[in-house]
């Protein structure tokens, strides 16, 4: 299982205290992704930006539902890789 | 023009406009702003290493807001990008009022405001893999706030933006037009953009 999360290069020079807003989901709970694929697009400092999978594998959970926001280092979903 | 975020107000908002303007949805994110020949509105798209872009999202904003400052100032108008650091905390006490809804109610990294404070030029981005699309847009001639806050649903909010925000041509000591300063604007970024790519 893998956290998917925004990469710490997307928070560089960020105050801590912001949080980014998952603007929307591309996937659902269950579907089956590559790697690269993108899973969601997200808003940081008024900068939308992609969220994509790091693995091959399948969205177990979602843990951020769109219109929602999340701190640095928080997952928006967990990646079951695939065998 | 609805920031990439507000997709969900829009029939709320097509409902309250009567026709009154037409209403679209823009790639990058931030606040709702009005369209119209008050505001110049600039799109970059780069490569991902180019060099205004390679250093992180809010570094992004600071060869695009620097180089508005240049191009106002070639108009006469003095205005500042304000560095990340030099942002009013909203939590703070004293802290400036902000309108969440729209582009002009707040400030971010590198944004354009005069001597007062007030905002004049506001930027957003989109990231992907392939390329950044930074945006930017010039307040050169007064805007119709009361109809965007009414439009948007939040009609009191008019004054907050009114006396939070400033035109070029308010502070120029002759007339801007928005075709010359696009124009110029245009320019400045031809020169720019061939010669941070050196």
């Amino acid at each position: 299982m893998t956290g998917i999360t925004l990469s710490p290069d997307a928070w560089k020079d960020i105050d801590p205290a912001t949080e980014a807003l998952l603007d929307k989901w591309l996937v659902a709970e269950g579907d089956t992704v590559r790697a690269g694929q993108t899973l969601a697009n997200v808003v940081l400092v008024k900068a939308n930006q992609d969220i994509v999978a790091p693995d091959d594998g399948r969205v177990e959970k979602i843990l951020v539902p769109a219109g929602e926001t999340f701190a640095r280092g928080k997952p928006i979903a967990v990646l079951k890789e695939l065998p | 023009m609805l920031g990439c975020s507000q997709r969900a107000l829009r029939d709320d908002i097509e409902r309250r406009l009567h026709g009154r303007a037409e209403l679209t949805l823009r790639e990058s994110g931030g606040g709702a702003v009005l369209t119209g020949p008050w505001l110049v509105s600039v799109s970059v798209v780069l490569p991902p290493e180019h060099p205004w872009v390679c250093n992180g999202l809010i570094d992004s904003y600071r060869h695009l807001g620097q180089l508005h400052v240049e191009v106002l100032k070639a108009f006469g108008v003095a205005a500042r990008a304000l560095p990340p650091q030099e942002l009013p905390r909203t939590h703070e006490a004293g802290a400036v009022s902000t309108v969440g809804w729209a582009c002009f109610g707040g400030l971010s990294p590198w944004e354009l405001v005069n001597a007062e404070g007030r905002k004049l030029v506001g930027l957003a981005q989109r990231r992907c893999r392939s390329g950044v699309l930074l945006v930017a847009g010039t307040l050169v001639g007064p805007v119709d706030w009361a109809l965007l806050c009414d439009a948007m649903g939040h009609p009191q909010h008019e004054p907050l933006l009114r006396h939070g925000t400033v035109s070029a041509q308010e502070m120029a000591s002759c007339p801007i037009g928005p075709e010359r300063f696009a124009a110029v604007l245009t320019q400045w970024l031809e020169r720019e953009l061939l010669t941070s790519r050196a």
